[in-house]
């Protein structure tokens, strides 16, 4: 299996993927941590975070999966949903809880 | 190590921009503002796609972050009121 498939087979086996700089628990990136306290604020509490410090092959090749450059990213039943900016702007205005909701996968906020 | 003047000169080399403002002094964080019409009819992951493509594949390496804010036209005028800018 390549990266990609792999890559492919992660988002769509977990309802919420999340490839970030370290660990939800120690986040090694601050756009990291924000987007694990947004998603935290969000009600989720079921996350498949994949810590691309650990695989420089997944590092570059999330970046190329999505065409987007930068780490994090989230992705909500397949789907690449953004990086700190977006997701934190969905959840200011409420779109992040909804996408959520239709998705099933909020727990109690 | 990049100046927030760069950054904004790359920018606009390669979208066009009715307004724009970049920030950021310690060389490899950013933010900016960009307002384009460009960006009407796209979804803001677009609209970032858009920006970020302008710096290649600086954005991720040299550049560690470019916190975005995309307004359209349209939508900065309004935004630009409320901000009092």
């Amino acid at each position: 299996m390549n990266v990609q498939e792999f890559i492919r087979e992660q988002v769509t086996t977990h309802p919420i993927v999340l490839f970030m700089k370290g660990t939800p628990q120690f986040p090694q990136c601050g756009f990291s941590a924000a987007v694990v306290q947004v998603l935290k604020q969000s009600g989720v509490t079921q996350v498949a975070a994949m810590n691309v410090l650990e695989s420089d092959e997944l590092r570059q090749g999330i970046k190329e999966y999505s065409n987007w450059p930068t780490i994090p990213q989230l992705y909500i039943n397949g789907e690449f949903v953004g990086g700190c900016d977006i997701v934190k702007e969905m959840f200011e205005n409420g779109e992040l809880q909804q996408m959520l909701a239709d998705a099933g996968v909020a727990g109690e906020a | 190590m990049f100046q927030a003047s760069e950054i904004k000169r790359l920018i606009m080399a390669g979208l066009q921009c009715d307004f724009i403002e970049v920030e950021g002094d310690d060389g490899v964080h950013f933010q900016a503002i960009v307002v384009s019409p460009v960006f009407d009819g796209m979804s803001t992951l677009n609209q970032h796609r858009a920006v970020k493509a302008t710096l290649g594949s600086l954005m991720g390496n040299e550049i560690h972050a470019l916190g975005l804010k995309t307004y359209t036209p349209a939508r900065w005028e309004v935004v630009r009121k409320e901000l009092d800018l």
